[in-house]
């Protein structure tokens, strides 16, 4: 499952988002810059959104350019049958 | 509800972007007349997610000198019949030429030092090899994508389709759909459309994002589905996802019980360890009947020098998992780690004939969404969808001189907008997940999943009916929650639909065992079990199985005994008796 994201390495690039099977990951707007008054930022970040739902495939970790992505091997939610 | 939403219009649509919708999209470009229109659309990346991208890609190849009639054959006896003898006969034809495709679109295979392919035998199977590409699942994948972008195919990522489209005579015109992410309306108006979005799964495999919703859409629109009472159980573990299994069992390791006995020889006194996976996973269910669990892998005869093999993978992602468990993988690999039978996936297709048509005009299948064999052999999966991948796109691109350019029905979309959006309220809870937790609950537990029997099956369709009608008030606050909850509802009435077919077949064969009813029955059930819609009900019957090439048993199931015991040698990835993961 995904840990965390380095974001103060952070470029922006979206892969992490774009390459994501199960959309846990979003970009967007970096919560400490101040937006101009009628533009919209395209500066995005990261956001972990629904990390409960990660498949552990490590898309977003093997194709970061940054290499600042940490998946966890673990399978947390693997149902069990018994 | 106010419409909006993009139109675009196309000749042939696919749904899906793993093996089978990848070789269907390249298919109809190549087999097309010049500006062919081909559309492929994926909920995610394409390139980057599928079934294929995460496995190692094994694929059955024959090459021209491989007897393909003798690996026909004992593919047949390995899905105790239940098998679409043409189609799986011309997948194998095509198989060599498909190879070439893949090395003129720059994908590389192994190759040993005399300049042959590395290929390997598969579990079961004696006469088949299969091989994989450099880089596995993602590299297929990616090079089927950036050769799908040369040719000039239409790609749409992060498009969850939500419904069929039909015109007034019921041929399918097209599909619509949201984007996953920001829930926009589109809609594909098409002459054909091919589903290609694999067999149902119920969030339990090793590619969890797989859920196969396509099947029940073709469904809903009119078409035959196949196999339900079928799925792929194999052993799993509460950790990790071991690709290798069958491996291990050849270098020496062993199932044991809890007691430390070897069970598997009281349950296959032939094969033991080596049995085929529908057997070893009967067997763990009925130690667990019995109170003999927890179960394990006892991997301890395994040499020390062989052990890292087993924590390399083709499966790029397989490597940083192993890589990062560092010493836990190890100690849970080769220590002690319980083993029980999971449910993966099931084998649930649309009926099709050997072309790739479904009953529906206009509707065609590719993949494991297509019904056209139940096996669980490695390498036959995606050797499968790329064949029927390639069948599929031919024939849509046959039809599409006959095919009038579809206009949407204006009402007919607008209540598929209105079904597909209505579960969106902003206020609501997200309570998929609770739902499907408690599906898993049911169609996993061992005696309804693996050893089956009528009122256990009555019982659990009981539940699952009352789940569903639970189901019927669950909302999405937002649109990934929506994906969710579609994907779920498909779950729930696959879930209806297995458990059916379950009932209905009343003898046992490949992984659908009764206990009620505990032989083959080949006079009465050599025969597709097959389920249509009818006013929101199924309706169960059935299809003998044609046999034009060879009878079930024309080779003995689980292939020669001359393999029994014997070593693939260490680590080696040219030998001709190692086995893929299974």
């Amino acid at each position: 499952m995904i840990e965390h994201i380095e974001l103060e390495k952070c470029t922006g690039c979206g892969v992490c988002d774009i390459v994501c099977p199960a959309d846990v990951i979003h970009m967007e707007p970096a919560p400490d810059v101040k937006p101009v008054p009628g533009l919209r930022l395209t500066n995005l970040l990261p956001v972990i959104r629904f990390r409960e739902h990660c498949v552990t495939c490590f898309n977003c970790e093997i194709f970061c350019p940054e290499r600042i992505v940490d998946v966890h091997p673990s399978v947390k939610n693997r149902p069990r049958p018994w | 509800m106010e419409f909006n939403g993009l139109h675009t219009r196309t000749d042939i649509l696919i749904v899906g972007a793993g093996a089978g919708g990848l070789l269907a999209a390249l298919s109809a470009k190549r087999n097309g007349p010049r500006g062919t229109r081909v559309t492929l659309v994926d909920s995610w990346m394409i390139g980057r997610t599928g079934h294929s991208a995460f496995s190692n890609a094994w694929t059955i190849v024959a090459l021209p000198d491989d007897d393909i009639d003798g690996i026909m054959r004992e593919i047949v006896a390995g899905n105790d019949g239940i098998a679409d003898q043409v189609l799986v006969r011309q997948t194998l034809i095509d198989s060599y030429d498909r190879l070439r495709d893949f090395e003129a679109i720059g994908m590389t295979f192994p190759r040993n030092e005399d300049g042959s392919y590395a290929r390997r035998p598969t579990r079961g199977l004696d006469l088949a090899r299969v091989m994989h590409p450099d880089g596995g699942g993602l590299e297929f994948c990616w090079h089927l994508r950036r050769a799908l972008e040369n040719e000039g195919v239409e790609l749409i990522d992060r498009l969850f389709v939500t419904g069929l489209m039909r015109d007034d005579d019921g041929r399918v015109t097209g599909a619509v759909g949201i984007n996953s992410r920001t829930g926009e309306f589109r809609v594909i108006s098409a002459k054909a459309t091919i589903v290609s979005t694999n067999a149902i799964t119920f969030r339990s495999g090793f590619v969890r994002d797989i859920t196969g919703t396509g099947t029940l859409l073709a469904y809903r629109a009119g078409a035959t589905l196949r196999n339900a009472e079928f799925s792929y159980v194999r052993p799993g573990t509460p950790k990790f996802y071991f690709e290798g299994i069958t491996f291990a069992i050849q270098e020496g390791a062993h199932w044991i019980n809890a007691k430390g006995e070897q069970f598997m020889r009281s349950y296959d006194p032939d094969w033991g360890d080596q049995a085929d996976v529908p057997t070893i996973a009967r067997a763990m269910a009925q130690e667990k009947q019995k109170g003999n669990v927890p179960l394990y892998l006892d991997m301890s005869p395994i040499p020390e020098g062989m052990r890292d093999y087993f924590i390399r993978s083709k499966v790029k992602w397989m490597d940083y998992f192993f890589r990062k468990l560092g010493d836990e993988a190890k100690t849970d690999m080769f220590g002690k780690t319980p083993y029980y039978a999971l449910n993966q996936m099931t084998k649930m297709g649309v009926r099709t004939g050997p072309d790739c048509r479904s009953d529906v005009p206009g509707l065609l299948v590719a993949g494991l969404a297509q019904a056209g064999a139940a096996n669980h052999f490695a390498g036959f999966h995606i050797g499968l969808c790329v064949g029927n991948g390639w069948i599929a796109g031919r024939s849509a691109v046959e039809d599409l001189d006959s095919a009038r350019a579809p206009a949407p029905d204006l009402r007919a979309v607008q209540a598929l907008h209105d079904e597909t959006l209505r579960p969106l309220k902003p206020n609501a809870q997200a309570e998929s997940d609770r739902i499907l937790r408690d599906l898993q609950q049911i169609m996993f537990a061992y005696d309804v999943g693996i050893l089956k029997r009528g009122d256990r099956l009555e019982q659990a369709l009981v539940k699952v009916t009352a789940l569903a009608q639970q189901f019927e008030a669950v909302a999405a606050p937002h649109v990934h929650e929506l994906v969710r909850l579609k994907e779920t509802e498909a779950m729930l009435l696959a879930a209806r639909l297995i458990l059916g077919a379950s009932l209905y077949r009343t003898e046992s064969r490949l992984s659908h065992f009764r206990e009620d009813y505990e032989k083959r029955n080949d006079a009465d059930w050599l025969c597709w079990v097959d389920v249509t819609d009818a006013d929101n009900a199924p309706v169960f019957s059935k299809t003998p199985i044609p046999l034009p090439y060879c009878g079930v048993d024309a080779v003995p199931k689980g292939g020669p005994r001359r393999l029994r015991g014997q070593s693939s040698g260490a680590g080696a990835e040219t030998s001709d008796l190692g086995v893929p993961g299974v």
